[in-house]
Order: C-alpha cells, then structure tokens, then sequence
C-alpha cells in the first residue's frame, strides 16, 4: 500500500496529464459523434430536409442504411481501426479522436432516431395545426421531447469510448493508453503491473466524472412535464 | 309534430346571418395511389356564428374535409373559401394560426405547462407577454378551470376531460373566427362528455365562432349542431340542412338509412320545453278543484310537492318534474324513470309553470307564440 501510495505521489504530474488528456480526447471525440449523428438524423428524420421527391420508403431505409453502416463500424476491432485510419491521418491525436468518434456515431444516431420518433404523432399533428412550421416544430416541440433520450445515446458513447480510447495509445500519446501500454511492454519488470493497474482504475475515474456531468445535464435538458 | 319539430327547433334562430364564413366550392380529394377520390366535388357554406356537424361513416371524407380547411390536407382541385379570402394558395402556418383546431388525441404538449400550451399562439403572433398571462386566464376561466390551479401545471397531472377543456381554450387563444374541431370528445367517458357538450353549447353562446364540429355520433350531432352535413361513402354530401329538417325529412334512402329507426326519439331532443304551450296547473293551498286543471301543491318554498287532482289520469301518479330548460326527451325520461302519466316543468327557482302530459306526446305539441 505503501508503494501504491509513493507510485503515486512519485507520478503525480505524469497522472494527471494523462487524465486531463484522456478526458478530453473522449470529450471531443464525443462531441464530433453527437453533431454528426444529431445532424444526420435530423435530416432524415424531418421531411423538409430530405427532398420531398424520395419517397417514405427510401427515407426510411436511408435511415436505416445509415444506421447500419454505423453498427458496422461499431463491431470494427478498435486496433484494426486504428491501423486503418494511421496512413490516413498520420500519427497523433486528430486520428485518436477520428476514430473514437466512430464508436460514438451508431449509439447516438440510433437513440436521436428513436427519441424524434417516440415523440406522439397527436402532438406533432397539433402543433402543426396550430400553425407550427417545421423548423419550430423540430426546435420547439420534437428535440425537447427527444433530449432525455438522446443525452441517454451520448452517455452510452462515452462509455463505450473511454476503454477504447485506451487502445488509440498506439497512434497517439494521450490518455491512459499510455500507462497501460507502458505496463504491457514491461510486465515482469518492477512496476509495471501497477502502471496497468492504475490506468485500468483511472479509467472508471473518468468514467465516474462523466456520469457526474451527464447526471446533471439530463436533469437539466428533461423537461418538468415529463419528468417522472 | 313534424311542423311542430322544425318550428320550435331554436337552430332557425341561431344562425340567422347567412353570410358564409367558410365556402367549399367544387372541393375533390383523391389520394396518391388511390382510384377512388376521399371528396368528391363537395360544395357547401357555413354561415357566420354556426356550429356545422359533418357526420358519416367511417372512411366517408369528414375529416379529410375538415383537414382541407386549415390545409392539413391539400385538396386535389376547388377552392376554399375562409371569411371571404381564397386560402388555397396562402401560407399554410399563417392560416392555421387564424383557425383554432382541436383534435381527439387533445395532443397538448408534455413538456410545457398548461398556460404555455394554451399561449402557443399568441406567442408566435408576438403578442406582449402581460397581453398573454391576461388571455390564459380568461380562457382558463371560460373552460371551467381555475387558473390559479392549473395556469403552471403540466398536461400528464390533468385528466382526459381537463385536457381536452385546455385543448378547446389553446384552439381558442388566438381569438380566431374558425374553430376546427375533430371528434373532440370522441375519447371522453359517456358523463363527462354530456357535461363537455353542455358546456360547449354555454360557451359558444359567449364567443359566436363559426365551427366545423367532426363526429361520428349522431346524437351529439342533432344536440350541438345548428346544421348537420351527412357524407356518404366517396366523401359526397348526401343532405346538409338543420338537426331537424335531417330526422324528418331525409333527402335519400342513405340518410334514412343512417339517421335510423330512432329518429323520432332523437327529434324529442330538438323541443325545447320553454318553447312549448304547455298544459296550465293550479296550485292550491288545499281549496276546490278548478275547472279541469291539475291541481298541485307546494311545499313553503314554492316547490311542487303532491298532486292534489288529476282529471283525466285514474290512478294516483307519482309527483316528477323537469326544468323548463330541458327538452322534451328529458320529460319522456323523467316519466319513464317515475312511471309517471304527466311531469311538472319547473323554472330555475323550482316553481311549477305548467305539465306536460304523456298522451300529448303523441297528440298534438303546440309551440308557443314567439315572443320576440
């Protein structure tokens, strides 16, 4: 316990990098998920955006073309992901991020689709009959209804995140990834099992801080009258 | 009894500007995909101030109608005509906010209170916002809720019935001249939508908006309706006319056939009791009986309390009574509820002003000469 301790008053600022960093590179990768899912299923969620020439049934299979093209790339093995986007982008943290957010896109785009859909039709057809255009309707009635439900998609993506961002220590030097890579490299050698160990732990820190953030943001987006 | 039913009707006198609010002229829907049009070259006007039933069976046109009129629903050709003004080709959101519209579902919004349900309107015409707190709560008000008490609640803590009454007041929040009403207590319980439809009646004697009223129930038809437009299949308008003039005299075979076999009954509902001669009573103290009146006495607050003579009528008859401001179907009831040959009609206070007798149902019911 002792040792545990001195690791970690000898690795203070070491640590604390790594979890400023790991954060944020789950943070933006989380945030490009969120705009291009939010974004992608609006568009094919609302009529106006989509042209009104396609028919109903190629709407609905463009949305679910998309969302299975999104579920695809989640069963990607994160390493061969990784591999993939190196002689793309090159080493470093854009493609860390790049790739993370592909992790996101499937979870957040399958719960904005399902929260602007379980919206109840007699609430749409209302508001449009009070004289609602889409844009307000959309704004006004279906994304509040839709929030708790789509903060819900992005929580699921940091999750799913936060372990991944562990294996983008091989194109990156950011995050824990690092300290577990470390140990691997050198188990046996001394220390080397508690470097993997604390980045292991580090990471439900992380975890632990999002939840606490994500907490009070779904408080904050559900609005009173739905609120049970 | 025909005449009699058409002339103490009070719908002749309800809408007696005939200047068209709404006119449908040579309207057809037809479907993508569909052979058979929903509407076919339907024509008709809705004077100012009325309230219009459009009834059929299901799958007969009445709601694509009612959806052609706030553009729900684009009709495939005609016009329709809104207040004067062709509103076929103007903004569709701008013309929804001048109609009110209320639907079945009632759809209020989860997510806002009450009072912000009902100002949706008046915010996006830009309304000042003390203009608006002003308007829910008279509205609140007119609706039969207390404002104070459901001004910041939200819809899923109100009941179908207390909802629907906010569905009415947002349909109503902008002041518009056209209320668009589908089935609106179509999925209210049998009681509370007796007491809805009441209500309704008392508050369009208030506001006076022309309304096109959906409903697939007859008797709710003939009660609220100041003229029925009955649709046959292919959405065509077999008979548009008043309550009355639809249960005695049906244009063709199809209205016979919907109307019923219990159209005679439901016509009782159109006699107003006020409106009828009705038989004179003498109220004793306990003196002779007076040439060949029903005799009756009170309790000490005027109330009629036993018959004390009764020509014509063998056996004792149980005292009922009915308020004049019912029909003569309530009267029918009341003396099939108390197997009672005759029922006193009754004022506000309680007080006799004259009975009706079951042998003048089948008789001879006179009006009464009009007074004004």
């Amino acid at each position: 316990m002792d040792s545990f301790l001195a690791y970690l008053s000898d690795n203070q600022d070491e640590l604390v990098f790594y979890a400023r960093s790991h954060f944020l590179l789950v943070l933006y990768s989380v945030g490009i998920a969120t705009v291009v899912s939010v974004a992608l299923a609006l568009v094919l969620h609302t009529n106006r955006l989509t042209p009104p020439s396609w028919s109903r049934s190629l709407r609905s299979s463009g949305q679910e073309g998309l969302l299975l093209a999104f579920s695809a790339a989640l069963t990607v093995p994160s390493l061969a992901l990784f591999g993939l986007l190196q002689p793309i982008l090159g080493l470093g943290t854009q493609t860390a991020v790049v790739g993370l957010a592909i992790y996101g896109l499937y979870p957040v785009l399958r719960n904005t689709v399902a929260g602007l859909s379980s919206v109840d039709p007699a609430v749409l057809e209302a508001a449009k009959g009070v004289g609602m255009g889409p844009t307000r309707r959309m704004v006004r009635i279906q994304l509040p209804l839709a929030a708790p439900v789509i903060i819900s998609g992005i929580r699921v993506a940091v999750l799913i995140m936060i372990g991944i961002a562990v294996v983008a220590a091989i194109i990156s030097d950011v995050g824990f990834g690092e300290l577990v890579d470390d140990g691997l490299k050198g188990l046996g050698t001394e220390g080397a099992f508690t470097d993997v160990m604390v980045g292991t732990f580090a990471c439900l820190l992380v975890a632990a801080v999002f939840e606490i953030i994500f907490g009070i943001i779904q408080r904050f987006v559900t609005p009173r009258g739905i609120r049970v | 009894m025909s005449e009699t039913a058409q002339s103490t009707s009070a719908q002749g006198s309800r809408d007696r500007t005939q200047r068209p609010m709404i006119a449908l002229q040579n309207v057809s829907k037809t479907y993508p995909k569909q052979d058979s049009p929903a509407v076919t070259d339907l024509s008709f006007e809705v004077p100012e101030g009325a309230i219009v039933m459009l009834i059929g069976p299901s799958g007969c046109g009445k709601t694509t109608t009612l959806k052609m009129m706030n553009r729900l629903i684009e009709p495939t050709s005609g016009r329709i005509v809104l207040d004067g003004e062709d509103v076929t080709a103007v903004n569709p959101d701008r013309l929804r906010r001048r109609i009110g519209y209320v639907i079945q579902q009632v759809g209020l919004f989860p997510h806002l209170s009450i009072g912000d349900n009902i100002a949706t309107v008046p915010k996006m015409l830009g309304w000042h916002r003390n203009r608006i707190a002003e308007r829910v709560d008279e509205l609140l008000h007119l609706v039969g809720l207390e404002p104070r008490d459901f001004r910041d609640r939200y819809p899923r803590q109100l009941s179908g019935g207390q909802q629907q009454r906010v569905g009415v007041a947002r349909g109503l929040a902008a002041d518009p001249p056209v209320m668009l009403m589908d089935e609106p207590f179509g999925a209210i319980d049998p009681i509370t939508r007796e007491r809805l439809q009441d209500e309704f009646l008392v508050v369009q004697q208030q506001i006076a908006k022309t309304i096109c009223f959906v409903t697939h129930d007859l008797s709710e038809a003939v009660k609220l309706g100041d003229r029925i437009a009955i649709f046959g299949q292919g959405g065509r308008l077999e008979q548009y006319d008043t309550p009355a003039e639809v249960l005695t005299h049906p244009a063709n075979d199809f209205v016979a056939d919907f109307v019923g076999s219990g159209a005679a009954v439901r016509r009782l509902s159109l006699l107003e009791l006020g409106r009828l001669e009705l038989e004179e009573i003498v109220v004793s103290t306990g003196g002779a009986p007076a040439d060949g009146h029903p005799v009756l006495a009170v309790d000490d607050a005027g109330r009629p309390a036993r018959w004390l003579h009764l020509p014509g009528i063998a056996e004792q008859t149980p005292m009922v009574t009915v308020p004049m401001s019912g029909t003569v179907y309530d009267a029918v009831d009341v003396m099939l509820d108390g197997r009672a040959a005759l029922v006193v009609v009754v004022d506000d206070d309680g007080a006799p002003r004259g009975a009706l007798r079951w042998d003048a149902l089948v008789g001879d019911l006179r009006p009464k000469r009009r007074r004004s």
